[in-house]
């Protein structure tokens, strides 16, 4: 579908949807395959999700939804959700490397830059075009995509199907994917500025990508305010109290009246029960402690997680703009 | 004997200074990239109209120079004004049209997208100019860019230059790709777009051909340095190439004769001595004066890098604006 436009004259240029002109018909021009990508490969992700919740919901109603019967869906709903929400975590990684590292890098190494930015129209106009496009459509796949895929767990988000903190969802939904897959495309677009070698942009910017989910992952369950739960019992005979709600459990502690904590494996060396007793007896134990984050905290979670990722964004954007300023041959 | 020579002492006295509209002012110009300076000092004025040649060796900063008229780089020192304004103001860029030695076009556009591209970014865009300038080559209109001969995308790429309608038009080495056929099509072109629109053109060649037909002004550089700045005409009259005998006057009496004028350049063999001057007077002694052809001017200059350069009263800019320019 993309060579039926080309080969029109621009006089006669009947393509679809409303006429571009000026730098954004250049822009759309020059990145078509990159933009019809991922326009098809949102649609795609879209009428997948589409397809799995309504197979889901037959599945639940079939069950008694809203109360389900357990019994084997949950693993198979869980692994489909989980493997989805794996391929969609890629995205930013992608979309960083094939569209971003490249948007200025390959104009930059080809000349083509000088082409433009010699009509009349400014550097930074350009720049702001190519950018503003780029991210329009980034920005709309992934709030379509993140809508989709909440909306497919949605029905099973307080089971114990998926855990909300788990990559797979807390990546994927709310403003996290859009927050995630903006900044490693702006940081790719930097990239691909200041080494203006298209190639070489796009390792650096896989380098890139993957610190950035790697730091991501490192601090997402550090987004919230966990809670603590404290018992008072015999720690060797009862076990750790369970999470509320659909809570993610952070830590589980022994504690001491005072609240001093003990790794959970304290004492265990001592041959005897008895011996164990008097080792946790001496050391003042007299219960768990549990530290979680609760199911609540989700949303407030990942618009912080975003907040600081859109910042973060906006910074590098503002790079872009003060080295796209000066001459560039 | 004495030998009047016709000339001036130097040229440029029947025109006041300033009295076209300059294109190009360059103020002090140097750029320094890592490996040390490219261009240094070069203040040069380019009257509005003319068609003129930047000649100068390989790596001279002939590159560097058209690039800062074309606000692709910035000076690292002094300040470059295309038509009285900075070459990145929305007015400059849109009177100055660039054509970049490796004539970059995307190579997945067709020839009608190229053009596309000229007619979306330019708001004076003349759609018959370029296609007209297409169609002389037979270049079809669905072609890829990618798919074309080197120069056929030559082609291409000047009609996107010409059909900005530019007041302006800057070419760096345009011809180097082309057969001699399409090299004498497009500069026929070319001086007739000059003509009819009265465009400015200052082009980079190494080709003395194309000088001595398209090029009424000359701007030589070499070594990071301003040779020679001026009209064709005017610089090849200020200069005299002289032919004597060592029976006339000897070796020490040649020397003698030419030591108050500029000796640009000279060689000797047995019995014979000729000399390319700039003469500051008559000459004295017996010599066959002939004016020097446009290549024997620029050999001896780009061949003698201690004399002085020489800049046309047109071709300079005025010291108050330079100091201005140097100072800010």
């Amino acid at each position: 579908m993309t060579t039926m436009t080309s080969a029109r004259t621009s006089s006669a240029a009947t393509g679809r949807g409303p006429r571009l002109t000026g730098l954004n018909w250049l822009v759309w021009r020059q990145h078509r395959a990159a933009f019809w990508t991922l326009v098809g490969g949102t649609v795609l992700a879209a009428g997948w999700m589409v397809h799995q919740r309504t197979g889901m919901m037959d599945t639940l109603h079939a069950l008694g939804w809203p109360h389900p019967k357990s019994g084997g869906w949950e693993t198979s709903v869980g692994s489909t959700l989980t493997l989805t929400g794996y391929g969609l975590g890629f995205l930013p990684i992608l979309i960083g490397v094939f569209v971003g590292a490249p948007l200025m890098a390959g104009d930059l190494e080809n000349g083509t830059a000088k082409l433009v930015t010699s009509q009349s129209v400014s550097r930074i106009r350009w720049i702001a075009t190519k950018l503003g496009v780029t991210v329009l459509v980034v920005l709309v796949g992934t709030v379509v995509l993140s809508q989709l895929f909440g909306w497919w767990w949605s029905p099973v988000k307080d089971t114990s199907v998926i855990g909300w903190s788990e990559r797979a969802v807390f990546d994927n939904t709310g403003p996290v994917p859009t927050a995630l897959t903006l900044f490693t495309l702006v940081g790719g677009v930097a990239i691909g500025m200041v080494l203006r070698r298209t190639l070489l942009s796009m390792v650096v910017t896989f380098g890139f990508a993957v610190a950035v989910q790697l730091v991501w992952s490192y601090f997402r369950l550090q987004l919230g305010n966990p809670l603590s739960l404290t018992t008072r019992s015999d720690v060797l005979t009862s076990s750790a109290p369970a999470v509320p709600g659909n809570g993610t459990l952070l830590d589980e502690s022994f504690t001491t009246a005072s609240g001093k904590l003990y790794g959970w494996g304290t004492c265990v060396g001592e041959s005897t029960e008895k011996a164990q007793q008097a080792c946790l007896h001496q050391k003042g134990i007299v219960g768990w402690h549990v530290e979680y984050l609760p199911f609540s905290q989700m949303s407030s979670m990942q618009w912080f997680g975003a907040s600081v990722l859109l910042a973060l964004t906006v910074a590098v954007i503002a790079f872009i703009f003060v080295w796209g300023r000066k001459p560039v041959i | 004997m004495t030998t009047f020579l016709g000339t001036g002492p130097t040229a440029g006295h029947g025109r006041p200074r300033g009295g076209a509209p300059a294109a190009i002012e360059a103020y002090g110009v140097g750029k320094k990239y890592r490996r040390g300076w490219a261009l240094k000092d070069c203040s040069f004025r380019l009257p509005a109209g003319r068609i003129c040649g930047l000649v100068g060796p390989n790596g001279a900063g002939k590159t560097t120079l058209m690039g800062m008229a074309a606000d692709l780089l910035a000076p690292t020192t002094g300040s470059v004004r295309v038509f009285g304004t900075a070459p990145g103001s929305p007015e400059a860029q849109r009177r100055t049209a660039f054509l970049a030695q490796e004539k970059p076009l995307y190579r997945r556009f067709t020839v009608a997208e190229t053009l596309r591209l000229g007619r979306e970014l330019n708001p004076g865009w003349d759609q018959r100019a370029a296609e007209n300038i297409v169609r002389a080559g037979n270049v079809p209109f669905e072609a890829r860019i990618g798919t074309l001969s080197g120069g056929q995308r030559t082609r291409v790429a000047f009609a996107v230059a010409f059909g900005k309608r530019p007041d302006l038009l800057i070419l760096d080495e345009p011809m180097s790709d082309l057969d001699p056929l399409v090299r004498h099509e497009l500069m026929g072109a070319l001086m007739a777009e000059a003509a009819a629109h009265g465009t400015t053109v200052l082009m980079s060649t190494h080709m003395l051909a194309e000088l001595e037909n398209v090029c009424d002004h000359l701007v030589v550089i070499a070594d990071g340095g301003l040779r020679l700045a001026g009209g064709v005409d005017e610089l090849r009259s200020a200069h005299v190439r002289l032919t004597g005998t060592f029976q006339a006057t000897g070796p020490a009496g040649a020397d003698a004769a030419l030591a108050r004028h500029t000796v640009v350049d000279s060689r000797a063999d047995g019995y014979r001595i000729t000399a390319l001057v700039r003469p500051a007077g008559p000459v004295d002694g017996v010599w066959q004066a002939e004016t020097p052809t446009l290549e024997e001017l620029l050999l001896a200059y780009l061949r003698s890098p201690q004399v002085p350069p020489l800049i046309t009263n047109e071709s300079q800019v005025g010291d108050r604006n330079l100091a201005k320019a140097v100072a800010a």
